[in-house]
């Protein structure tokens, strides 16, 4: 990679993947690039500002929408990657308009899903699933979960989930087998969890 | 110089960065046993300016000799002053921090030190900058094959290793440029307060574009030939050891750089007790959680041929 800022790079270069990157390797980089970018990170408050930090960010989660969207990644790719020399030429004019906006809205994409403020939710999880194109019965297969669990999970069917201690290690080998960070999934989705049964 | 016959090149690594108590002694004197145990002749030197004692670490008492008796020709030979250990192909010289003192250290003295470690006869020297900053001790670390950045996984560690890493970064980009208008532009782009508007090193570069194409294109070769390793000390949790990967990141998006996280070393309360004991923890409890990272660490410098870094023509220039 050439030395380039951050407004030039390309969303792979944003996220440190590959152009043949694999959905779960988007996603897990995201995790990644997310957690070390995060206002309280302790690898980034002494070489970016705030505003710097916050600019990044907003990178990040263009890069990871685009990307995660097959149909966009492919229209970004031909627009960046045509000829096959590999030379990127300038974003998209539709995310040139995102990029310009306040605030991390991506409207253009279609997708109302906001990973920034989104828990893990079962619904969160389904939509990462499904926008990583991985069907439920691979899941299934991959983790030994049932399918049953596996859409009770997702729908949120509280009453009809396993004990805590089970249900703990399924979002961990869902979470795994999603690339995501299985500590967060399971604190994020308990506490969703035991706050909807609260109410 | 009174180069031993069979002297051949030989990698040399720097452990500097962070600050004082991140670990680099102890890592210097655990990696260099496991190197030595893995049948590579090791020497260790200890150039820590802030307290020079890898002999301790080592369970061995002051040396009475040192470096200075070689430059004073007090001895004829370097491989004189190289003390033995107790471990089969490691040996120790003392002494080098009086060359790296930032005072009245010289680019000749430098060479001089490089000069001598590489007529030694073994294959490898593992070099203990200390928690210093100096020019002459960033040069060091410039000049060797591989600079190994020590940090635990603390605001106030990470904080002086990136203060550290700018130091070392602008100084190279300083010694690649000839231009003496981009040598200053460089010299103003360490504040961050500036007149110029330049806030990171890409900012830097593209005014030096305007200034200097050529010294601008340098600069970007020497971003990219960059390659320092890290380590990550007194990890506790899963987190700390993703921290690493998050400064790895961090380096890429601001400084463009390529770093190396060579590995962690956990937490363990053994380190403690074998620095107390004055007792090596790889020899003294080699099954300790601390001593199986540091052996990965080690075997991963053993075969690191590929992740050295290795600056062909980087001139020691004066400062």
């Amino acid at each position: 990679m050439s030395f380039k800022g951050i407004k030039d790079q390309t969303y792979y270069e944003l996220l440190e993947v590959s152009h043949t990157a694999t959905a779960k390797e988007i996603q897990r980089a995201y995790e990644h690039a997310k957690e070390t970018f995060d206002v309280d990170s302790l690898a980034i408050y002494s070489l970016f500002s705030e505003e710097e930090a916050k600019g990044i960010q907003e990178a990040i989660e263009e890069a990871y929408h685009v990307l995660m969207d097959e149909g966009l990644r492919r229209s970004y790719d031909q627009s960046h990657f045509q000829m096959g020399g590999g030379l990127p030429v300038e974003k998209p004019s539709e995310v040139q308009e995102v990029s310009g906006e306040k605030g991390t809205s991506l409207s253009f994409t279609g997708l109302s899903f906001n990973v920034e403020v989104e828990l893990y939710r079962g619904k969160a999880l389904k939509q990462i699933r499904e926008r990583m194109g991985v069907d439920p019965q691979t899941i299934s297969k991959e983790t030994k979960i049932g399918i049953k669990t596996l859409e009770w999970i997702e729908g949120e069917t509280f009453e009809k989930l396993p004990p805590l201690v089970y249900l703990k290690g399924f979002l961990k080998s869902y979470a795994q087998s999603l690339g995501l960070n299985p500590q967060k999934v399971i604190e994020q989705y308990i506490r969703f969890m035991e706050e909807s049964v609260k109410k | 110089m009174g180069q031993d016959q069979t002297s051949h090149q030989k990698m040399i690594w720097t452990i500097g960065g962070g600050k004082g108590g991140s670990g680099k002694s102890f890592i210097t004197t655990n990696v260099g046993i496991c190197l030595a145990k893995l049948g590579i002749r090791v020497v260790l030197i200890d150039a820590d300016l802030g307290g020079a004692n890898l002999h301790t670490f080592l369970g061995i008492s002051p040396p009475t000799l040192s470096l200075s008796d070689f430059i004073k020709k007090r001895v004829s030979h370097l491989r004189e002053v190289l003390i033995p250990t107790a471990v089969p192909n490691l040996q120790l010289l003392t002494g080098a921090q009086d060359l790296l003192n930032a005072a009245d250290a010289k680019s000749v003295q430098k060479r001089k030190l490089i000069r001598s470690i590489q007529s030694l006869n073994s294959d490898t020297a593992l070099v203990d900058l200390g928690a210093g900053n100096s020019l002459s001790v960033l040069d060091f670390f410039l000049i060797s094959d591989g600079g190994i950045l020590v940090v635990t996984p603390e605001p106030t560690s990470i904080e002086n290793t990136y203060r550290f890493l700018k130091s070392a970064f602008y100084r190279r980009l300083r010694q690649s440029v000839s231009s003496s208008s981009v040598k200053a532009l460089i010299d103003g782009a360490m504040d961050r307060k500036n007149e110029m508007g330049i806030q990171n090193p890409y900012d830097l570069i593209k005014v030096a574009r305007g200034m200097d194409e050529g010294d601008a294109q340098r600069m970007i070769e020497e971003i990219e030939t960059f390659h320092p390793n890290l380590i990550l000390n007194q990890v506790r949790s899963k987190k700390d050891i993703e921290i690493g990967f998050s400064i790895r990141s961090a380096c890429l998006k601001y400084f463009g750089i390529r770093l190396h996280y060579l590995g962690y070393v956990v937490y363990d309360q053994d380190v403690n007790h074998s620095i107390r004991r004055r007792k090596p923890l790889v020899l003294e409890n080699p099954g300790s959680r601390a001593s199986q990272c540091v052996m990965e660490i080690a075997s991963k410098l053993a075969n690191s041929h590929k992740i050295s870094t290795r600056f062909k023509g980087y001139e020691l220039q004066g400062h």
